[in-house]
């Protein structure tokens, strides 16, 4: 047979389709076992992180055991069993006609224009009580959707960390969101005020620490403002009346229980 | 005077091929003719003879920034002045005790007072400049065997017009740097060069060190202090709110807050008119920035926007705001780095006009898109030279063969 | 008949992908703001171009010259899918962070540029030391420029902290520039200036 002829061609295509996608299909087959597991470990440690307890030599499943993962209904703030916990994916939800939920323009606060009807939260639990809340949050900055976590002291009020691990704002000034020292000042600031109203606000300046307000303000980043205003937009969004506010006051009512 | 021409005479055969700093020799012939001069002739077969010489052209440049460079001086006094009145906080540091030995009062009513502290800001700015960017020059001179040109003394001038007072001096050392070697002297030098040095150096800064020239906490020099420019006032509340910080003919006169030497539109003028009267600017480019700008801000004003207050912003401020009339003045119009055919020049200028305003307008992290668009423009007049020559050739082709 | 030794090392300095030919810019602008990330890059790329040209100089009396480019490909694409997929499986982090860029390999004009140029006329043994070579020459200039743009970028090699940041209580203030892809452009320039200063032969001729 010779080299070019169109037997020859079909042989040599036909041969090498198969060996490659032997190839292929058996890495992809193998590895994704191990594959699937990173992911998974990928966001609890996301998760970890926001709360402020991820240790970096330590497995993450043994850390993650104090935490209970739950699936919220936003709109009436129960829990709700509907979904499997452990492999819900808030983000496939939003896009999913059958959970997601228009925001309308007027509350879109955070820019997203939908998201799910249920939120996967997060219960760092300690003997049966209910030590940390953590819950997901994301919208626009400046170039970006930013995705974080937020998690909250059992008085659902005051912040323990709140962490981004997803963003493309701009390296050295938006992208300081990432800055350890500007995530740390958000410990013990405070979402609501006494009266239960939404008062987290970033600024665009530096807070003030002697001001009445302080612990209701954030520093903004210098040379970021519109970021800045993104993150105070979004927790806003998310921790007032259209996010976790309904959830939360539930909680505070009724506890963890199912 | 004699004597220093003996000296001059009696260095000049270590400098010449087979001396001794045979090297150094561009050196020795800029300090010459600095002083003196040149004694030499054309002697090559065909010549040009025209007044106007590399050095008249650079010379007239710098003499039409000269309003630029007193505004600047008096202006960042006056910002730093006004903002301590208000606020309290003095002058710090060796300019306080400088200051204070020449009787400095911090008034911003006294003309003195503003020009002393503005001078304290400026000069160290525009010294290392020239000495950080000489160096360079000189260094590359010497390596390729060139002779020193004035080239130079444009790009030293424009560069500390262009920052804000209070850039750090290694910042400004840095940025000169980058300006002059990679802006101008890979590409061959003086002339060779596509890109303003100035701007490539500025635009190096604001992206290496944003902190430090953008934002709100640099334009006026008394520490802790934030103004912020009246564009950022703009992008942030729109018209409302930059007629709260400056009336129109504040910002014209430019006793606004911003880069140096750029505030002033009325200083600009004075150059636009010295550059035009003497042939050295290109006055097509400034005429179609003109057309483009009020075009497109009109424009904006007629769609208007709910969510992008920049879009109320009307062509009389946007002339007068940030570093527009500074910008398409003495930089956009630089015979180097610019269009050189007319056809081309109108559109070079429409072209970096209108991408000013784009910028300003409609991307939500600049409120200031001159520099930008000045560069971006740079980029493309050779291609616009390019498409008019070839259009042009075109055009007489038809003749030879009909 | 090239020496075995000249296919091996000529691509490092005398005939670098990059520094001559200017070849695989595009990874080099996207993955070199971090020593870390480049040296996994690298790594997959000289496991590429090595594995690659082997077979293509395997087949090479074999395959019908009209579906050649076709058959290239297709090996490079498996080469870069069984890359990417041990990566997301066993350098997870890294495999984040390179994103698309690992996929990115197939189209690598590096890569196909060796299989189709060398490893179809040349056997196995040279054409492993060939893909090896312009591998490492690839490699080395990404090293040097995620080297400089990691240190001024952000303080730090392979993530210790070099210069202490200011941000971080130290003196040195980071160059924001040297975190966005351009300062590559400026990087790779400088280094061929500087190649091409010292091997004068590498200059173009002007038309």
């Amino acid at each position: 047979m010779s080299r070019d002829s169109t037997g020859k061609v079909l042989t040599v295509a036909f041969v090498l389709c198969v060996i490659c996608s032997i190839l292929v299909s058996a890495a992809a087959v193998g590895l994704s076992e191990r594959q699937e597991r990173n992911k998974a470990e990928e966001k609890k440690r996301n998760i970890l992180q926001a709360a402020g307890f991820y240790e970096a030599d330590v497995p993450i499943n043994a850390q993650f055991s104090k935490i209970e993962t739950r699936i919220v209904d936003l709109q009436t703030g129960e829990f709700t069993s509907d979904f499997d916990a452990a492999n819900f994916d808030s983000r496939s939800a939003a896009r999913d006609p059958e959970t997601s939920y228009r925001i309308s323009p007027d509350l879109d606060l955070a820019g997203i224009k939908t998201r799910s009807r249920y939120k996967d939260i997060y219960l760092v639990m300690d003997g049966g009580e209910l030590q940390q809340l953590i819950l997901p949050v994301h919208g626009k900055g400046l170039w970006s959707t930013m995705y974080g976590f937020i998690s909250l002291a059992n008085d659902f009020t005051t912040v323990n960390g709140f962490a981004f691990y997803e963003h493309g704002e701009t390296p050295g000034l938006g992208g300081e969101i990432d800055n350890p020292g500007w995530k740390k000042q958000w410990q013990g600031k405070k979402i609501y005020d006494e009266a239960g109203e939404t008062r987290i606000k970033v600024l665009k300046g530096m807070v003030d620490k002697n001001a009445q307000n302080a612990v209701y303000q954030a520093d903004g980043l210098a040379g970021a403002t519109l970021t800045a205003r993104g993150v105070g937009d979004l927790l806003k969004y998310w921790m007032g009346d259209n996010g976790y506010k309904p959830f939360i006051a539930r909680l505070k009512t009724t506890g963890v229980k199912q | 005077m004699k004597a220093l021409r003996n000296l001059l005479d009696k260095l000049h055969p270590h400098f010449t091929k087979g001396g001794k700093y045979e090297r150094l020799y561009p050196l020795y012939e800029a300090a010459d003719s600095f002083i003196y001069t040149p004694g030499e002739v054309t002697d090559g077969a065909p010549h040009v003879r025209d007044a106007m010489d590399l050095k008249r052209v650079m010379i007239t440049v710098v003499f039409a920034l000269l309003p630029c460079f007193f505004m600047a001086m008096w202006n960042t006094g006056y910002q730093a002045n006004s903002a301590m009145q208000f606020s309290g906080g003095s002058v710090e540091g060796w300019r306080g005790w400088l200051l204070a030995l020449l009787g400095f009062g911090g008034d911003p009513n006294s003309l003195v007072d503003n020009l002393l502290l503005g001078a304290a800001w400026f000069v160290p700015i525009y010294l290392v400049t020239n000495v950080v960017g000489g160096l360079w020059e000189a260094l590359f001179c010497i390596v390729r065997r060139h002779e020193l040109n004035e080239g130079f003394l444009v790009t030293g001038s424009l560069f500390p017009l262009i920052c804000p007072p209070t850039l750090p001096l290694w910042q400004v050392a840095l940025g000169i740097s980058f300006g002059v070697v990679i802006g101008k002297e890979i590409f061959g030098g003086t002339g060779k060069n596509f890109l303003n040095p100035a701007l490539t150096g500025r635009a190096f800064l604001f992206f290496a060190y944003p902190a430090q020239i953008s934002g709100d906490r640099v334009w006026t020099a008394v520490d802790g202090v934030s103004g912020a420019t009246a564009l950022a006032h703009a992008a942030e509340g729109g018209l409302q709110a930059v007629m709260a910080v400056t009336s129109w003919f504040d910002a014209f006169i430019g006793v606004i807050p911003g880069s140096m030497g750029e505030t002033s539109t009325l200083a600009c003028l004075f150059g636009a008119a010295v550059l035009v009267l003497s042939g050295v600017g290109a006055w097509r480019i400034m005429i179609s920035g003109l057309i483009g700008a009020v075009g497109l801000s009109t424009l904006f004003v007629l769609v208007g926007s709910t969510t992008n207050p920049m879009f109320e912003i009307g062509p009389l401020w946007h002339l007068v705001l940030g570093g527009f009339a500074f910008g398409l003045i003495f930089m956009a119009t630089d015979p180097v780095s610019g269009a050189m055919t007319e056809e081309g020049q109108w559109l070079y200028g429409l072209l970096i006009s209108t991408m000013c305003i784009l910028i300003r307008v409609v991307n939500p992290a600049f409120p200031e898109g001159m520099m930008l668009a000045i560069l971006f423009g740079n980029v493309f007049a050779p291609v616009i030279d390019q498409m008019v020559l070839k259009h042009h050739i075109k055009r007489r082709l038809r003749h030879v063969q009909g | 008949m090239s020496k075995p030794r000249d296919v091996l090392l000529d691509p490092l300095f005398n005939k670098n992908p990059i520094g001559l030919q200017i070849l695989g810019i595009c990874s080099a602008l996207a993955v070199t703001s971090k020593l870390e990330t480049v040296v996994v890059m690298a790594l997959a790329v000289i496991f590429v171009i090595s594995g690659s040209n082997v077979s293509v100089s395997l087949i090479r009396n074999q395959v019908p010259s009209s579906i050649r480019i076709i058959v290239e490909i297709t090996i490079i694409a498996t080469l870069v899918i069984i890359v990417d997929q041990f990566l997301k499986a066993y350098a997870f982090g890294i495999s984040k962070q390179l994103s698309v860029f690992v996929g990115l390999i197939i189209t690598n004009c590096i890569v196909l540029g060796r299989a189709e140029a060398f490893a179809m006329k040349n056997p196995p043994g040279l054409s492993f030391l060939d893909g090896v070579g312009n591998g490492l020459g690839y490699s080395i200039v990404l090293l040097i420029v995620a080297f400089f743009r990691e240190l001024l970028g952000a303080g730090k090699l392979l993530g210790f902290t070099i210069l202490p940041s200011t941000n971080e209580g130290g003196w040195y203030l980071p160059n924001g520039l040297m975190l966005l892809p351009p300062s590559a452009f400026f990087i790779i320039g400088l280094l061929i200036w500087a190649l091409r200063s010292w091997k004068t032969d590498q200059i173009e001729e002007e038309n």
